[in-house]
């Protein structure tokens, strides 16, 4: 890090902010957004659901190789498909005080998968019928189907089931902080939790400063005003930290990913020959290499390399205009007046790619398509706009025909399949069908054993592969920095969990 | 006078309702579901639409904007979609922020202004001059973005003379201690509030300055400056005291113009020095289509910008006691 040369005024700011490198157990982290609440159920962002995080924990915790491990749990067990039987650690309490009982876990789940809740990831739940309370530390889920992928959402912090307060501005968790203070866009202020089953962390402030710019928190981080920042980092700024002295890094595979979302249900892109020949436009290299400058990984498939289903066998279509062309050609479309651009019974072949003006990595990469496409004598134009008009306005209305988006937080490959591709799935905008597809989600969701879950994943992510409902451009990399003086015991977590910087990375 | 007050006050009443009529359509006419963004991308159809009625956006929008001006009447701004929180609590706690940094940004960029714009006309042609309005020329051609960010490299990345980001304590309440005989938290709030002023205020500088030297050099060459001068006064005297007063009217309305544009350059700069103020809140209000703080914001900027103006008219007259307000 670099010298600091502070005048004198800066030096008595410091001293009176009390900021700076006073103390190596005060964390200052920069992170992108506000949280936009902290009851964990409830939350959206990736700062809620990394300080909620911090002031509840869950059933069992996440490790960093996506390994469920015990948390609030001591130990659970399976007497049939359906049903689950956790028993809670002994002696639980919140950070009010007040004793965490079965009643709690109840509560949490119901209020979670009640419809006037309003939970954003109410359907990832959807499949617990009831949760029951046997006994003050036994509960039991009861499920309407078996449900592999279970036990990797049950890191769902717990709420107390009696709790007066509001849980979204004045959170109770059980978890290792407690929230100090929350200045509304500016800060969240957490102190360690004497209630944490496996006792207080040693760090004794972490304090979360929302700075929104990219290369401003960068900046902020070389001044020394941040302590640790992570994803999202532009690229340029990724290359700059990782060669300074005194920072440690860690660059890692995250858990998601960017990909170009297939309209099947438009005339133009129902034909699978037709995405094929798209998506062999896609230049991969040039877009991870080049525009993320490196900091993804081009993909293959839609299976992250991370996951236990992964396989390299399973291939996309790769970068080859000639070959793209060709297809076309072979499809009945041909520049047969001369103008340049492909066409078929008079109608030029013309398609629009879009994505949102936020991420300027993604709206290079978009027109950097574009002109691949024209090269083809595709007829391609570009549409921005901002998040809400493109996600909710755009793509979630089935209204695009080649979208570039992502998809995060895929700690099991069902999170970003059942929904989005299975026919009925609410969250397959591109009005993908296909029956065999179906059948295989449902069994990779189903089968209880992960050889059948492999098999069937492996199987669906195959025919994905041909037919193109999703052309997975990269997955995503994590980026985690801090200064080596403010915080020796660092392990990232793909989901950029916090817990890792507290020497919390699994309990106990 | 006083009945001219009480005028422009009461057109602040057809313009506050115009200003959110507009807002209003505008928001109905982007695309974008306040519901939606809220529930983020795994939310199912079937949740958003449970939501959207929860919130009663489905309502006819005739229906809602009634509602709100119903509300508004009564002092109650509605609640933030996403903070779930007042828009008045919301706003009134970032206001402070930006005003102050406004402020000062506008007394940095009077004061330098000025003094560069009247520098630059007395020696018209002179190296001074070419030096200032090169000087102005930059800071006009200038993105606010990048010169803050450029700013914030040199003296906080560079020599580490500034912190980054953040706002120290209120300047005011910052003052007050320093009254008492404890200056430390002055010295952390005028170090916070040094860059992001700075970036802002510098494009206001130059227009100012820009403007100065044309209004002095008109006023240097009138009559009454010539028989000053043969009068024999001071050469300073002349310049600061008789021919700038005069040449200050044109500059004062674009002053208070200028303070509207640096609300608006605000936005930018908030987010970059993670400034706790309206500006933040502006963009992620905007980005969240979160109606009811949206509406509140423009509001409350366009209500603090016909009050500057107001303040501006009342000005000219105390500037130059011939114009008569009526």
């Amino acid at each position: 890090m670099k010298t600091h040369l502070r005048s004198c005024v800066a030096a008595l700011a410091l001293a009176a902010a009390g900021a700076g490198m006073a103390s190596a157990q005060e964390l200052v982290i920069g992170t992108d957004v506000d949280a936009g609440t902290l009851d964990p159920r409830l939350t959206r962002d990736t700062t809620a659901y990394r300080t909620s995080n911090l002031i509840s924990s869950g059933l069992v915790q996440l490790t960093p190789q996506l390994e469920a491990v015990p948390d609030l749990a001591e130990s659970w067990e399976s007497p049939d498909d359906t049903t689950v039987v956790f028993t809670l650690r002994e002696g639980l309490t919140f950070s009010d005080g007040s004793a965490l009982t079965a009643e709690d876990v109840v509560h949490t789940f119901e209020t979670l998968i009640d419809p006037d809740f309003n939970a954003p990831q109410r359907s990832l739940y959807t499949p617990i019928e009831s949760v029951e309370a046997i006994d003050e530390r036994t509960v039991q889920f009861n499920l309407s189907t078996p449900y592999a992928p279970l036990l990797s959402y049950l890191d769902m912090g717990i709420v107390p089931s009696d709790y007066e307060g509001d849980m979204a501005l004045e959170p109770v968790g059980a978890g290792p902080m407690v929230l100090e203070s929350w200045t509304r866009g500016s800060e969240i202020v957490l102190a360690p939790s004497e209630s944490y089953w496996a006792g207080a962390p040693e760090v004794e402030q972490v304090t979360m400063r929302i700075v929104g710019d990219n290369s401003a928190r960068a900046q902020a981080f070389e001044a020394g005003d941040l302590d640790v920042i992570q994803s999202p980092l532009s690229p340029n700024d990724i290359q700059r930290l990782q060669d300074m002295d005194g920072v440690g890094s860690a660059i890692i595979a995250g858990l998601g990913v960017t990909y170009l979302n297939f309209n099947t249900s438009d005339p133009l892109l129902s034909d699978p020959e037709m995405r094929q020949a798209f998506a062999m436009l896609v230049d991969q290299d040039t877009i991870v290499n080049q525009i993320y400058q490196g900091v993804d990984e081009v993909a293959t498939s839609v299976i992250l390399p991370g996951s236990w289903a992964y396989s390299p066998d399973i291939q996309q279509p790769t970068f080859d205009i000639e070959g793209a062309v060709s297809k076309f050609n072979e499809l009945g479309w041909s520049d047969s007046d001369g103008d340049g651009f492909l066409d078929k019974d008079g109608e030029t072949l013309s398609i629009t790619l879009s994505t949102h003006s936020e991420d300027p990595n993604r709206v290079q990469s978009v027109e950097f398509l574009q002109a691949m496409m024209q090269q083809a004598g595709v007829d391609a134009s570009v549409q921005i706009s901002d998040w809400p008009s493109f996600s909710t306005g755009y793509v979630q209305q089935g209204e695009h025909q080649i979208a570039l988006l992502g998809w995060l937080n895929i700690v099991d490959p069902d999170r970003m399949l059942y929904s989005q591709l299975s026919s009925e799935g609410g969250l397959n905008w591109g009005g993908y069908d296909n029956a065999e597809v179906d059948a295989l989600l449902e069994e990779g969701r189903t089968a209880l054993e992960q050889d059948a879950r492999t098999e069937a994943y492996r199987a669906a992510a195959e025919i994905i592969a041909e037919e193109l409902p999703y052309y997975i451009i990269s997955y995503q990399g994590y980026q985690l920095f801090w200064d080596e003086e403010a915080v020796s015991d660092v392990t990232a977590n793909p989901r950029g969990a916090f817990r890792g910087l507290i020497g919390l990375a699994t309990p106990e | 006078m006083t009945d001219y007050i009480i005028r422009r006050l009461l057109l602040f009443v057809p313009m506050a309702l115009g200003i959110i009529v507009v807002t209003f359509g505008l928001l109905l006419l982007i695309p974008g579901d306040p519901a939606a963004v809220l529930l983020g991308q795994e939310a199912t159809p079937e949740n958003i639409a449970s939501l959207r009625d929860a919130l009663g956006l489905d309502d006819p929008w005739f229906l809602r904007l009634g509602r709100y001006m119903l509300e508004l009447l009564q002092g109650d701004m509605g609640v933030s979609i996403f903070q779930n929180a007042p828009v008045s609590d919301i706003i009134l706690g970032r206001l402070g922020a930006t005003v102050e940094l406004a402020l000062v940004a506008l007394l940095m960029s009077t004061v330098v202004g000025v003094f560069l714009g009247v520098t630059a006309a007395i020696r018209q042609g002179g190296v001074v001059d070419a030096v200032a309005m090169l000087l102005a020329q930059i800071g006009i051609s200038m993105p606010v973005y990048w010169l803050a960010l450029l700013l914030m490299l040199g003296f906080a990345v560079q020599l580490g003379w500034l912190p980054a980001i953040g706002r120290g304590e209120p300047l005011v309440s910052a003052l007050g201690m320093a009254l008492r005989g404890n200056p430390a938290p002055l010295w952390d709030s005028l170090a916070h509030i040094a860059l992001p002023a700075l970036s802002l205020a510098l494009n206001s500088a130059a227009i100012i300055s820009r403007l100065v030297r044309t209004s002095m050099l008109e006023v240097l060459r009138e009559d009454f400056v010539r028989t000053a001068k043969a009068k024999g006064m001071r050469r300073r005297s002349v310049v600061w005291r008789h021919a700038l007063r005069n040449a200050l009217l044109p500059v004062v309305s674009v002053i208070g113009l200028r303070f509207g544009a640096l609300l608006g350059g605000a936005i930018l700069t908030e987010t970059i020095f993670a400034w706790p103020g309206l500006g933040q809140l502006t963009i992620s209000a905007i980005s969240q289509r979160d109606i009811p703080l949206i509406q509140g914001i423009v509001l409350t900027f366009a209500l603090i910008y016909a009050s500057v103006t107001l303040l501006v008219d009342l000005l000219y007259a105390a500037v130059d006691p011939r114009i008569r307000l009526r």
